[in-house]
């Protein structure tokens, strides 16, 4: 028969889905009550529910598949489940499955993903951090007035946070671009794009960055809010830290010294709204667990990390500010631990998610899906 | 043992009265029990039955025909049991009896509720209408005997119903009764519940008026029902010309009835039948997950299907709202088919609303083993107690009848009765 | 025993009846009917002071009335108020035909409440106590069939104190039950499968005291009624005849003929097999690849294979949903790494079986899907290729598997053999099982073990599609019934639906003419002949619904309290008065409504709690039935003067509503004949006329019964009422 699709289904698969915390996907019985009441699924051909039926029957293309990334884990899904299968969660998983298979080496991934993994992932950071400081710095408290610059010259923070993140740009540039061709070759389930890239790509970024689609969620729609507020935070932040990379680098005269001084203020509400947009979402996502599901391990390793590094952020700010040298460093080390942490992994953790989530709705735009 | 031979039937309606029936007639004395004020239960409130579209009052006709002839069978109305202990072949109940206010000198002639000043919201229509305080539970109630809702009288109505009867049938300082049996053997037989409907939040019942459930839809269809038999919509009493039906509405739902109600399949196919029968121009959009019409129940099902003003759509309807600015309803679901969601506009919504055992919100005066969601596990009642049809698991009344005859003959052994 | 009646007619004043009649004039018109001299009026005839009033004139050293004539209201209602044992009793129901429909105090109503006491005299005067029919008989309970309905219900019958005679086509007991490796669960929470249970009754009904266990053995012949059967039973080269009373027909299923699914791709390959091989693969301990004896990988499971289908079955088997769960689960325990795919039309675990889909679905490696199978074929390495249209996976997808398992569904045994083998002249089988696609099914939903041959009841699979569970209640059901109608039988009453009734035809056969209808037309088969064609009655076959009665040209079978002669006696008591002016509107036409007693009859008194108004030209007389409707009563009629005769009778067809089955159709069929016999009289066929009348259709009548009276008008008076 013209057009038929021969059913591969992989055992392993599943298993994998299961293991992953995406333990409920077999009750999917197909009933659609997750595209229904999915405020983000577009008419033709919503989600989850077919992703659902994809992941329980093993059909791994279903990572190359858009449309997980258009989930914004609202968890209306979830909620409103007859079979209690967490539609929500089981994407969730699927996206974290993404992420691995689109990321080079994709065991960095697996073990972002696995607890025990967790304090190697810790040490690496910090061992690379501490050789740097006792063979540039100074690896200990110094004496007499805090400045960091003392533990960590500037010029070593910047050659290892712009490798961290041009690590981070590279894996996620070569992931993105390898899911933009496999979301647009041909298969009887995807839908082909047109348009303009590049005004796409503007609209699309608009929509993000003031969360359009998040907002529509219902059940965790304070969650959106939450994380408006940790975007704008992280937004705050890299505006002050590249003001100071370029006043560093590209103003040796000082002409934008004034502004800098000025700006940097901009990193006092920065760290403000990232802590309280993380804090929020942490108590948002335990009141909600019963309803939306608690979350993964995954999806709580970026939480934490953005949540330390905020936190050691403002207090490396306020001891430094009283003038208590011994707790000082040791928690502006961590806080740069936190913050590698971030760049470096950023290809295999949920932050990921950027530049995945970004192509997918780029494409569902360009598509006519309602993005 | 004093058990004299009877058999305790709790419920008065199908699966009830068959098994008292049915014991009864094999030689037992029986007594039935009934919570609400006739005999025939849910099935009273059905304008047909499925498959055959025969009106259900035919068969009560027959069964009470039975009862009438039998002097073996004793029933109280209003009745229910309280207090049970001892074990099988020596049982003793308590029975409490509700005051009905009206004693069996009534005629059933109207005037006590032609006088009466209140109004009562109808159990009967589910709401869809209401009768006075004084009222007949419906036309061909059987017993035919007047009820007076005390809840609904008020102090100051001069005792009006009591002046218009000419026949001494009021006793408005009636009491509570309490009886006492001994038996040998219980059949539970309470029936079941329709699940609320409110519940479900995303289906708009009691929100959209225009929304109704499926047993609503039974008294619309019925002559004897709160429209006379039109199917009507509640908002404006207009005849809706596209009716969709919403199967699962609480079923096969962990956040409501986990099980699969059984009914609701046919009762959506059968109710079909009766807004294309009212109305042959009128649409029908079945919206489901499985059609589940088990048996030979198969063959309806193509006939319906086969109706070109019927359309069944694979997919379950998870949100309804009410269309802006009219009385409309819109739908969602997708068609799980062609996988495209679509937001579909009818003039009524009928929620197939699942079934829950009687026993989920009153339990049985004995310790008894249930499911999480009420139902009696028969494999763990003690001796000489059987339950019956729905109590069981959710059942079809011809099931529910087997059931019910053989509940007979299983309480018979427990008598310890021998030919 | 032949007692002297001594009438009295009760009036009742209460409920309006006195506020719309005349009661001076109803005393004229009893008196004037001769024998009846003896009337009392009450206010309210109901009340304790009502019933005190009769029942001193039942006294024997008083009045010493043993018939009366209660005119009052319904018979349906305060039935324990008017009744009175050992009294005759005749219902005039002047209460909801007369005062609740119609205009209080005038000429109509009062004719009409006049005519309705006229006819009850009649009546009552034509009716006689009822003495049951009683013989010695044998209250064993056949059982065929050992599958799990017949277990069930032998055991239960014999637990009861019934001896049981238990027929099994078999060398062993137990059926499909006892072929099984595992059972699915059938008590919460519905999750484990289960080790089959059969044996334990096996066991239990082989240990019975009161059980005859016949083994590799067949019914051959089944002859006699109810009470008195003898069945010949084979066993090997033996025949035995064993006296038995009444049946539980527990014959069971046999699976599809696959041979017929070659589209599934039986007999492609051989790895393509069906459900019931693939449980005799399970129990024997190892599921393999028929082609090679490898474990498969990967098993798909092709639901509906045969059921749920115009070309093959049209019903839907039950099991085959839970079934093929369960086996999926077979191949998942056996081999971990295998898949099993369900290819469902629609997944069917009603109720709580939804909780064992769940868990079956919660394994990994079942994968489900709905799916139309377009065809089956061969694949690469021996694998099979199944091509599939409208799965939620694609419109056209292929699963390729290593076995194939058809889920072909069931078969009853009545759909090709009679299996009963009666002795009966109507046939050896049950009747009309076409209607049930060879189930043998009741028509009725309410009384679901209804056959048409009495003390025969169907259980189990034979009787509709079931599961394991539900067939072991339906056979103590179905044993129930059996023991019940045994002892109805031996009490010489009826069963099901006049299982009250004492009564019995009592043919006056010196007027026999051997014409045979009552033989054919009896739905129950009730009517036999001798080797001269004489007919004979049956008794314990016979349900009392009189179509016999209704059939005899010659009119001879009577019924103690119902007879040709007892309507006819009520129609020619009728008052007709002359036409004076055709063309009058209000011109006192006469019409009869001849109404089944239990559907039509009810539904007029619904008419009169709506108080709705009911045309006063008509006049009904209840019926046990429209299949006792006997034509002479026309003639009766029509030479008497009346008008028009309408039957309100059940609905007939597939879906028929008549409780005797035949009655209302036969009813019809005579119509035809009569207006045939009607247009050669010159009289107008469409004087007389059948409706179909359900039980709640209340509303319709007085529309209906105006446009008929509407219709007479028209036509013009009866031309005999001037004769």
């Amino acid at each position: 028969m013209a057009g038929e699709i021969l059913i591969k289904p992989d055992l392993q698969f599943v298993k994998r889905v299961i293991a992953a915390g995406g333990d409920t996907v077999k009750k999917c019985y197909q009933c659609d009550t997750c595209s229904v009441v999915c405020n983000l699924s577009p008419d033709e051909k919503p989600f989850p529910r077919k992703e659902m039926l994809q992941a329980q029957w093993g059909l791994k293309e279903v990572l190359s598949d858009p449309d997980i990334w258009l989930c914004h884990q609202c968890s209306d899904c979830t909620v409103y489940c007859p079979r209690g299968a967490n539609p929500g969660e089981v994407l969730g998983v699927l996206r974290q499955m993404a992420i691995e298979k689109y990321a080079t080496p994709p065991v960095l991934a697996k073990a972002v993903g696995d607890p025990k993994f967790l304090p190697l992932l810790i040490a690496f950071p910090m061992i690379l951090l501490a050789l740097a400081a006792k063979m540039f710095g100074y690896l200990g408290i110094p004496e007499g007035e805090i400045v960091y610059g003392k533990m960590f010259p500037t010029l070593l923070i910047d050659f290892i946070f712009t490798g961290a993140a041009a690590f981070a740009v590279a894996v996620l540039a070569k992931g993105a671009l390898a899911f933009w061709q496999d979301i647009n070759a041909p298969h009887p389930w995807r839908v082909k794009v047109e348009g303009n890239l590049a005004g796409n790509l503007i609209a699309t970024l608009k929509d993000i960055l003031f969360h359009n689609r998040f907002r529509l969620c219902e059940t965790t729609y304070k969650r959106s809010t939450n994380h408006l507020f940790l975007v704008f935070g992280f937004i705050f932040l890299a505006m002050v830290t590249g003001l100071a990379f370029y006043h560093e680098w590209f103003d040796p005269h000082g002409q934008i010294t004034k502004v800098y001084v000025t700006m940097k203020l901009l990193a006092i509400p920065g760290t403000a709204a990232l802590l309280y947009g993380i804090w929020n979402l942490i108590k948002e996502r335990q009141a909600n667990a019963e309803k939306a599901g608690y979350g993964s391990y995954y999806d709580w390793f970026l939480i934490y990390v953005i949540l330390v590094v905020g936190a050691t952020g403002l207090l490396s700010w306020l001891f430094r500010l009283v003038g208590i040298g011994i707790l000082a460093y040791p928690t502006y080390f961590l806080h740069l631990t936190a913050i590698f942490m971030l760049f470096f992994y950023a290809p295999y953790t949920k932050l990921a998610h950027i530049v995945y989530r970004t192509v997918a709705m780029l494409h569902a735009r360009m598509s006519g899906r309602g993005f | 043992m004093n058990a004299d031979n009877k058999i305790l039937v709790i419920g008065g309606g199908m699966s009830g009265l068959t098994a008292a029936l049915e014991a009864a007639e094999a030689g037992s004395q029986v007594i039935i029990t009934e919570a609400g004020p006739y005999l025939g239960g849910r099935v009273a409130q059905l304008h047909r039955y499925f498959p055959k579209l025969c009106p259900p009052t035919c068969g009560l006709e027959i069964n009470f025909r039975r009862i009438k002839e039998n002097p073996h069978i004793s029933f109280y109305t209003m009745a229910e049991v309280t207090q049970v202990s001892g074990s099988a072949g020596n049982f003793d109940v308590t029975v409490k009896v509700r005051p009905r206010y009206v004693n069996d000198r009534c005629v059933a002639c109207h005037a006590c509720a032609e006088a009466c000043p209140q109004w009562r919201v109808n159990d009967f229509n589910y709401g869809l209408d209401k009768t006075k305080a004084a009222y007949l539970p419906y036309d061909m109630a059987f017993p035919q005997q007047y009820v007076i809702d005390k809840s609904a009288c008020s102090s100051d109505c001069g005792q009006k119903c009591l002046e218009a009867c000419a026949y001494d049938a009021i006793e408005l300082h009636q009491k509570p009764q309490t009886l006492n049996f001994n038996v040998g053997a219980i059949i539970m037989a309470s029936g079941w519940e329709p699940y609320d409907a409110t519940k479900m939040d995303n289906l708009g019942f009691g929100v959209v008026a225009n929304v109704i459930t499926n047993m609503q839809m039974e008294r619309l269809a019925a002559s004897n029902g709160p429209t006379g038999g039109q199917i009507l919509r509640p908002s404006d009493q207009q005849s809706p010309k596209k009716v969709a039906f919403v199967q699962c509405a609480g079923s096969r739902d962990e956040n409501h009835l986990p099980y699969c109600s059984y009914i609701c399949c046919m009762a959506s196919l059968k109710q079909a039948t009766y807004v294309r029968e009212k109305a042959p121009e009128a649409e029908v959009y079945i919206f489901y997950i499985d059609i589940r019409t088990p048996g030979r129940y198969e063959q309806f099902y193509w006939k319906v299907r086969d109706d070109e003003n019927v359309h069944l759509i694979r997919g379950k309807v998870a949100k309804i709202t009410q269309e802006p600015g009219t009385d409309n309803v819109v739908v969602v679901a997708e068609n799980t088919a062609t996988g495209n969601k679509q937001s579909m506009v009818f003039d009524m919504v009928v929620l197939a609303a699942g079934m829950v055992p009687s026993t989920k919100a009153s339990p049985f005066p004995l310790p008894l083993s249930y499911t999480p969601d009420g139902f009696v596990i028969q494999d763990l009642l003690p001796p000489g107690v059987y339950a019956v049809g729905t109590l069981k698991g959710p059942l079809d009344v011809t099931k529910s009848v087997q059931d019910g005859t053989g509940a007979a003959l299983k309480s018979l052994i427990a008598l310890g009765r021998r030919s | 025993m032949e007692m002297e009646k001594k009438y009295g007619v009760y009036l009742c004043k209460g409920c309006g009846i006195a506020d719309a009649i005349n009661f001076e004039s109803l005393h004229k018109v009893i008196k004037k009917s001769g024998k009846i001299q003896h009337i009392k009026e009450a206010d309210i005839l109901c009340s304790p002071e009502g019933r005190a009033l009769i029942l001193k004139d039942l006294k024997t050293d008083g009045e010493g009335i043993n018939s009366i004539v209660v005119a009052a209201c319904s018979p349906r209602v305060k039935y324990e108020e008017f009744d009175f044992p050992n009294i005759l009793v005749e219902r005039c129901n002047i209460r909801e035909q007369v005062a609740w429909t119609q205009e209080p105090n005038n000429e109509h109503t009062q004719a009409l409440a006049e005519d309705y006491l006229r006819m009850a005299c009649a009546r009552i005067k034509k009716a006689e106590m009822p003495e049951p029919y009683q013989t010695e008989c044998d209250k064993t309970i056949l059982v065929i069939g050992g599958g799990t309905a017949g277990l069930s219900a032998a055991l239960q019958a014999a637990n009861n104190g019934y001896q049981v005679v238990l027929v099994e086509k078999e060398a062993q007991l137990g059926g499909f039950a006892a072929k099984m490796y595992r059972q699915t669960p059938s008590s919460y929470p519905y999750t484990t499968l289960q080790e089959p249970v059969v044996f334990k009754k096996i066991q239990e009904v082989q240990n019975h005291p009161k059980i005859k266990v016949m083994t590799s053995a067949t019914l051959e012949k089944l002859d006699g009624e109810p009470g008195l059967l003898d069945a010949t039973i084979k066993v090997g080269g033996d025949v035995e005849t064993l006296r038995v009373g009444t049946v539980v027909l527990a014959a069971g299923w046999k699976p599809y003929d696959a041979t017929k699914l070659t589209k599934l791709g039986y007999g492609l390959s051989k790895d393509v097999i069906t459900n019931i091989e693939m449980e005799e693969m399970a129990k024997a301990g190892k599921i393999v690849r028929p082609s090679d004896g490898k474990a498969p990988e990967s098993v798909a499971f092709i639901q509906c294979a045969g059921s749920r289908d115009p070309e093959h079955l049209p019903y839907c088997s039950d099991f085959c949903c839970t079934a093929s769960l369960k086996q999926a689960l077979y191949v998942r325990e056996q081999n971990p790494n295998a898949i099993a795919y369900i290819l469902y039309k629609d997944i069917r675990t009603p109720g709580q079986m939804e909780l064992f889909y769940k868990q079956v679905q919660s394994d990994p490696g079942v994968m489900l899907t709905k799916a139309e199978i377009a065809e089956v074929g061969l694949g690469d390495g021996g694998k099979l290729r199944i091509h599939a249209t409208d799965t939620l996976l694609g419109e056209n997808v292929i699963f390729e598997a290593d076995l194939v398992v058809l889920a072909t569904g069931m078969v009853p045994r009545t759909a090709d053999e009679p299996v009963l083998n009666l002795g009966y002249r109507q046939g050896p089988g049950l009747p009309d099982l076409e209607l049930f696609s060879g189930f043998a099914d009741s028509n009725f939903i309410c009384f679901p073990y209804e056959t048409r041959r009495t003390g025969i009841y169907a259980a189990g699979c034979v009787h509709q599609p079931m599961n394991m569970a539900m067939a072991m209640e339906d056979g103590v059901g179905a044993a129930c019934k059996a023991i019940q109608a045994a002892e109805h039988v031996a009490a010489g009453m009826a069963v099901h639906p006049r299982s009250w009734d004492e009564t019995f035809p009592d043919p006056f056969m010196q007027r026999c003419t051997s014409c045979k209808r009552c033989t054919e037309e009896c739905p129950f088969g009730a009517i036999e002949e001798d080797e001269k064609g004489t007919p004979f009655f049956k008794i314990n076959r016979c349900r009392r619904c009189a179509t016999c009665m209704g059939a005899c040209p010659e009119r001879i079978i009577s019924f103690k309290d119902f007879s040709v002669d007892q309507i006819g006696s009520m129609l020619k008591s009728l008052d007709v008065p002359e036409i004076e002016d055709e063309d009058d509107p209000l011109a006192p036409l006469r019409v009869i409504g001849l109404v089944c007693e239990n559907d039509a009859y009810p539904a007029l008194d619904a008419a009169a709690m709506h108080k709705l108004r009911l045309n006063p030209m008509i006049r009904f007389i209840s019926l046990r039935c429209l299949g006792s409707f006997n034509m002479v009563w026309v003639s009766d009629a029509l030479s008497r003067g009346v008008d028009g005769i309408i039957l309100l009778g059940c609905k007939h067809g597939d879906d028929y509503q008549c409780h005797f089955a035949k009655g209302s159709e036969l009813c019809e069929y005579r119509m035809s004949k009569l207006s045939e016999t009607l247009d050669k009289l010159g009289l107008e066929s469409d004087r007389v006329i059948q409706y179909q009348i359900g039980h709640s259709d209340f509303d319709l009548l007085p529309k209906l019964i105006d446009d008929f009276v509407a219709r007479v008008r028209e036509i013009g008076p009866n031309p005999f009422k001037e004769l």
